[in-house]
């Protein structure tokens, strides 16, 4: 089932929401909505679910026009940050609530909804719980029987909102790992929302980076991740550091050094623009060399494999992050104090003064 | 270790207990006990003729039959008003919310002459009613209204917190299954509640069995019909038959204590499931 969003707005008040946002997602794709709070991707998948009413705009499923579609009737599953099970089922009712709710005349039988119950059940890994109270389960298990019990009524679009925000770390890695394949087994067309960079890039097969309610950009995660067409998701999409930087002719001088900037060869006068690096794409030097930034290294955090380092430049002071394997750090056999020299392996560079 | 004693991270569990003990037993458990006492003097037989007189009998049936009404009425609108109140904003909410605490606050007797008022065959609403053929005033139906009169405020503050709290994702989620609304109400909703509803229907019964002030004016008093148990125990006292009004007493009070008991034990396997 694809989806269809056209010009759709929403206000809530004077704040805007969701503001004329355009989107099409195709047939069995996995998508996420990355942005941070308030950039109106909630809203967004409420209004795809019918869960809230645009104030203009068009929701198409499939082609068909479903705006005005109740959300009992648009055949979405909807999973909720914090579960939304009811307490007082089991698990077992929980999951078949949807097919028990429906009229007589379509509702199957008790031993078919049994039996499509424990289906679900296996396929979620819980098929032991069926008979216990929600309260009795792991937050992590709870969200896979929301999950189970969206996918009962076989819904054309699954609809997952912030599906992990509310588990711990471990959990949710393993978790998202589980949704990807869980997808990759049921291929049904997916939206999940996210304000998590690591889960978005790490699970979708395409990205919708959304702020001030506006698409930034959308894409494959490497998409995005790798030529981001704006600062926003440049600094959204992981840490990065910001050099001031003159471009001309397809160059870029930030200070004393030189870096190519291809995308600007048309650029004839010399212009201030802001380069974009990202900590893991500078190289640490304990040589000067031609092309290189004399810098002081000012702290030294080592994470598990890797060592992140916070270097000042000579001239200005400025901080800038650093990230290279723990290996490689000491093998340059440097501690806090001494003086290095980075050079950007690579760089993005933003025309403009303080974008 | 050596002779260190654990001190309780919340102190003063001896002192708080043992007050409220001896409070309980001065409030509560003396003239209840007292109560029994008294209807110790009594022999069996006389025991017997005092709770089984007809008239007496009478009384307990309007009393249980129409505090069970009135408490049912209430299950049903306190539940609307409370749902009313968390749902919506409206102009005026605050006065609403306000006057569903006006049994509380309001002296029963005033409560009971304003009723006679309405609903006399010459009041505002019961001479309209009259012309139906319907006798509200000095009649079971006049002792019913008073006693869901009372009782409205315990439904509707024992509901009203647990609709608060009640999330509107567990609704949404329902809907987004595909149920209808009045589903997502009978099945989400209502079980969620139904353990403060029990709560609030359990002490709207119970404030009804013992009401006196606010029916006595409106039920008439007509013995055998609309007379009130609780009447009769007044009307046993103001005739120096305390034997007798204990007696009575001890029935009420034993049927009250079943009926809470029954009630209580629903709430608990109502929660239970939760």
């Amino acid at each position: 089932m694809s989806i269809h969003i056209q010009q759709v707005n929403k206000h809530f008040g004077n704040f805007v929401a969701v503001d004329s946002v355009n989107l099409e997602i195709k047939t069995g794709e996995l998508t996420a909505l990355l942005g941070p709070s308030g950039s109106g991707k909630t809203t967004l998948l409420r209004i795809i679910a019918g869960l809230e009413q645009a104030d203009s705009g068009i929701v198409k499923f499939n082609g068909e026009d479903i705006t005005t579609q109740h959300v009992s009737e648009r055949g979405v599953g909807f999973v909720f940050q914090h579960y939304a099970l009811f307490k007082h089922m089991t698990v077992f009712e929980n999951v078949a609530y949807g097919l028990t709710v429906r009229p007589r005349k379509t509702r199957p039988s008790k031993a078919e909804i049994a039996e499509k119950v424990h289906s679900l059940l296996k396929l979620v890994q819980l098929d032991w719980t069926a008979d216990r109270y929600p309260s009795q389960l792991s937050g992590g298990q709870r969200q896979r029987i929301a999950l189970a019990r969206a996918l009962a009524v076989e819904p054309k679009v699954l609809l997952l909102d912030e599906p992990f925000g509310a588990l711990d770390a471990k959990v949710r890695a393993e978790l998202r790992r589980w949704l990807r394949r869980l997808h990759d087994e049921i291929n049904v067309t997916t939206v999940f929302v996210t304000h998590d960079q690591e889960e978005a890039l790490e699970v979708a097969d395409k990205i919708v980076v959304m702020n001030k309610g506006r698409i930034e950009q959308q894409g494959t995660p490497e998409e995005v991740y790798d030529t981001p067409s704006n600062p926003f998701v440049y600094e959204f999409l992981g840490n990065v550091n910001l050099f001031h930087a003159r471009v001309k002719h397809g160059h870029s001088t930030i200070g004393n050094i030189h870096i190519p900037s291809p995308e600007h060869a048309e650029r004839e006068e010399e212009q201030q623009g802001l380069a974009y690096v990202r900590p893991h794409e500078i190289e640490v030097l304990t040589q000067p060399t031609e092309n290189a930034i004399k810098v002081n290294l000012d702290l030294v955090t080592i994470v598990g494999p890797v060592a992140r380092l916070e270097v000042l430049t000579e001239i200005d002071e400025q901080l800038i992050h650093v990230e290279l394997s723990k290996v490689q750090f000491k093998q340059l056999g440097i501690s806090k104090g001494d003086n290095a020299w980075i050079q950007p392996r690579y760089s993005k560079v933003f025309l403009g003064e303080g974008i | 270790m050596g002779k260190a004693v654990m001190k309780s991270v919340l102190p003063g569990f001896g002192i708080t207990l043992g007050f409220s003990v001896l409070y309980l037993s001065l409030l509560f458990l003396l003239p209840v006990a007292g109560l029994f006492l008294f209807t110790l003097q009594m022999s069996w037989a006389d025991f017997w003729v005092a709770i089984s007189h007809p008239q007496v009998v009478a009384s307990y049936k309007l009393s249980f039959a129409a505090s069970f009404i009135g408490a049912t009425i209430n299950a049903v609108f306190g539940t609307l008003v409370a749902w009313v109140l968390v749902r919506y904003q409206f102009l005026g909410k605050k006065v609403v919310d306000a006057l569903v605490d006006l049994p509380f606050a309001l002296p029963t007797a005033v409560a009971g002459i304003a009723l006679v008022t309405l609903y006399s065959t010459t009041g505002w609403v019961g001479q309209y009613l009259y012309l139906w053929g319907i006798k509200v005033a000095y009649s079971e139906i006049g002792v019913v209204i008073a006693l869901t009169y009372i009782g409205l405020p315990f439904v509707v503050r024992t509901v009203q917190p647990v609709l608060a709290d009640f999330s509107k994702e567990l609704e949404e989620a329902s809907a987004s299954l595909g149920a209808s609304r009045f589903t997502t109400i009978r099945r989400v909703i209502l079980p969620a509640v139904l353990p403060a509803l029990l709560t609030g229907y359990a002490l709207a019964f119970a404030k009804a069995v013992g009401e006196y002030g606010s029916v006595i004016f409106i039920s008439g008093n007509l013995p055998y019909r609309t007379e009130i148990t609780p009447l009769l125990i007044v009307s046993k006292a103001e005739q120096y038959d305390y034997n007798g009004a204990a007696a009575i007493g001890v029935v009420m009070l034993a049927a009250a204590f079943i009926l809470l008991l029954i009630i209580n034990s629903l709430q608990w396997w109502a929660s239970k499931r939760g």
